[in-house]
């Protein structure tokens, strides 16, 4: 098996710094500058890049409850030391509603851990827009640039759909990255490493808001290292639809970048059926998908939460959301929360939206996502979605239990 | 040397050892490991309720959020994290985890990839290993 591994290996003598790069590694342009650069040139050797490239944007986490004491430690000593983002740069959504947080039972104690996180974060003067979908909402790489970004999906959904160039750039490093608005160049910046090395095919076409999901994360479990190449997948997928296909695929292998005929600007055409012979090809059936969705359904329980939104949903998935809700009212003893970002929260606003999905009882969240907030201290202890990447999360901490299934049919058993 | 010596390629540079803890499945640390007691909790891992904290952790590659890097540096400021990385394809998290354990904490954790998951899948749970992060030399003591 052709694994990350050849994707990686050195082909050359090592990292090579020029002048300029050398100057910073000594101090030249200020501590935190050094301190990025070390870890940059020490990243990039150890994955056989030769040198390091300009990026165009840079998308960071500084959420807590993945960073932890430990990212913060991270994150402040790029602030305090005199650190700016050279790039534009977006950031990943924060571990509490930014604006509501209190309305949503979070602690004043862990609020502050956040707002710590969010104070160095603009002290590095980032764009203040806290999601996941920054490409649909702040951050615009056109195709063929490179990118330093974090967030799993939005990386594969930039390599795949956007044919912007972007590693997974991982906690600490996208900090580094966009502060010296560099990268390594190996890895998914490479030409030779973006070919398909297997190939998924729909035995179907009829896909609903749960299949979409389930597909990436079949595609994820099954690829191993391997970049996938799906075909069949119909012409009218939405990127929205794309966007939590990404998410299901990385949440469940190292999947970083999708092959999809049709849609991924350097994969030729649909219909050109020459584009992926002599790869092994696996089949995605009905069977295959009931068997994720058994995986990640893990209980029979009715849910104390309903989270709709990792990824974030935009304004037209809130639209969607409304259609399904209108009229109906959230049973007792369940919360139902849709997850988006502020700019599709107040598009929501203004169009009516929120209206609609707040008179049945349910909440539009911004800012903040299900998977990365506190949700056993907010009282949480089943949830259902119909996220493949927010019921692989929540399972994997054991903390609570999960069901996954189709939006239409929770909303069914949520309300009356 | 008493004992196997597998050849992989050193990522990060350091030399440690302890007992081997080997997964045949991807894994992360990042909601998948207790940053607090380094415990593995992640349902879908071969090696759940097992702990990592000073062991020689052997997986074929990582999975999941971007978040990994830190989750893995959270068990290092706190102690609880493994002696060492042997990966089969390069888990990128554990390459920037590492790096900035050494440049914030001042711990070494050598990372090793290049060794398939056929060249561990026998290895006993427990085994006392040696990784040369330098060399990317992983010596299994029989």
């Amino acid at each position: 098996m052709k694994s990350l591994f050849n994707r990686f290996q050195p082909l050359g003598s090592g990292l090579h710094l020029d002048s300029a790069e050398e100057k910073i590694l000594k101090g030249e342009e200020g501590e935190a500058k050094q301190f990025a650069m070390e870890i940059v040139s020490k990243v990039g050797d150890a994955v056989g890049a030769e040198s390091l490239v300009p990026i165009k944007s840079a998308h960071v986490l500084a959420h807590y409850s993945s960073l932890h004491e430990a990212g913060i430690d991270v994150l402040e000593r790029f602030a305090d030391r005199g650190g700016k983002f050279a790039v534009p740069t977006s950031v990943d959504p924060a571990s509490i509603d930014l604006q509501n947080w209190r309305s949503f039972g979070v602690s004043e104690e862990y609020a502050k851990k956040q707002f710590r996180l969010c104070d160095a974060y603009a002290k590095l003067g980032g764009m203040r827009c806290w999601t996941c979908v920054q490409y649909q909402v702040c951050n615009f790489p056109r195709q063929g640039d490179y990118v330093a970004w974090a967030e799993s999906s939005a990386v594969v959904f930039a390599n795949s759909v956007l044919g912007v160039r972007s590693n997974k750039i991982t906690a600490g490093m996208d900090v580094a990255c966009a502060v010296l608005g560099m990268t390594p160049k190996f890895g998914m910046l490479e030409d030779e490493n973006r070919a398909a090395e297997v190939a998924f095919r729909l035995a179907f076409e009829d896909l609903d808001d749960l299949d979409f999901r389930s597909i990436g994360f079949f595609l994820g479990r099954n690829a191993g290292a391997r970049l996938p190449a799906l075909l069949g997948l119909p012409a009218s997928a939405t990127s929205d639809q794309i966007k939590h296909l990404s998410a299901g695929a990385a949440a469940a292998g190292p999947v970083t970048m999708i092959h999809l005929p049709g849609i991924t600007p350097e994969t030729r055409s649909a219909a050109s059926p020459s584009e992926h012979v002599g790869l092994e090809e696996i089949e995605i059936t009905r069977a295959g998908l009931e068997d994720v969705e058994r995986d990640l359904n893990q209980t029979a329980e009715f849910p104390d939460l309903v989270a709709f939104g990792v990824p974030h949903l935009s304004v037209n998935e809130l639209g969607e959301l409304a259609r399904l809700l209108e009229g109906r009212k959230l049973k007792g003893g369940v919360k139902l929360y849709a997850y988006t970002s502020s700019q599709a929260y107040d598009m929501a606003e203004r169009t009516g939206i929120s209206k609609v999905i707040e008179r049945t009882g349910a909440r539009i969240t911004q800012s903040t996502d299900a998977e990365i907030s506190p949700l056993k201290s907010m009282g949480f202890s089943t949830v259902m979605t119909n996220s493949a990447k927010l019921a692989e999360i929540v399972s994997s901490e054991g903390e609570i239990k999960v069901r996954y299934a189709r939006q239409k049919d929770i909303i069914d058993e949520v309300t009356r | 040397m008493s004992g196997e010596s597998l050849k992989g390629k050193g990522l990060v540079k350091g030399a440690s050892q302890g007992a081997a803890l080997p997964s045949l499945k991807a894994f992360t640390f990042a909601h998948g490991v207790n940053p607090e007691t380094g415990e593995v909790t992640d349902v879908r891992s071969d090696i759940r309720g097992t702990n990592v904290k000073g062991r020689i952790l052997f997986y074929p590659f990582g999975k999941g959020s971007t978040t990994a890097s830190s989750w893995f540096l959270e068990p290092v400021r706190l102690g609880n994290h493994p002696a060492g990385i042997v990966t089969e394809g390069v888990d990128l998290s554990a390459v920037i985890g590492s790096t900035m354990a050494q440049l914030l904490y001042e711990k070494t954790i050598p990372v090793i990839s290049g060794i398939p998951r056929a060249a561990y899948s026998k290895l006993r749970p427990g085994t006392e290993v040696r990784l040369d992060g330098t060399s990317g030399e992983v010596v299994v003591r029989q």
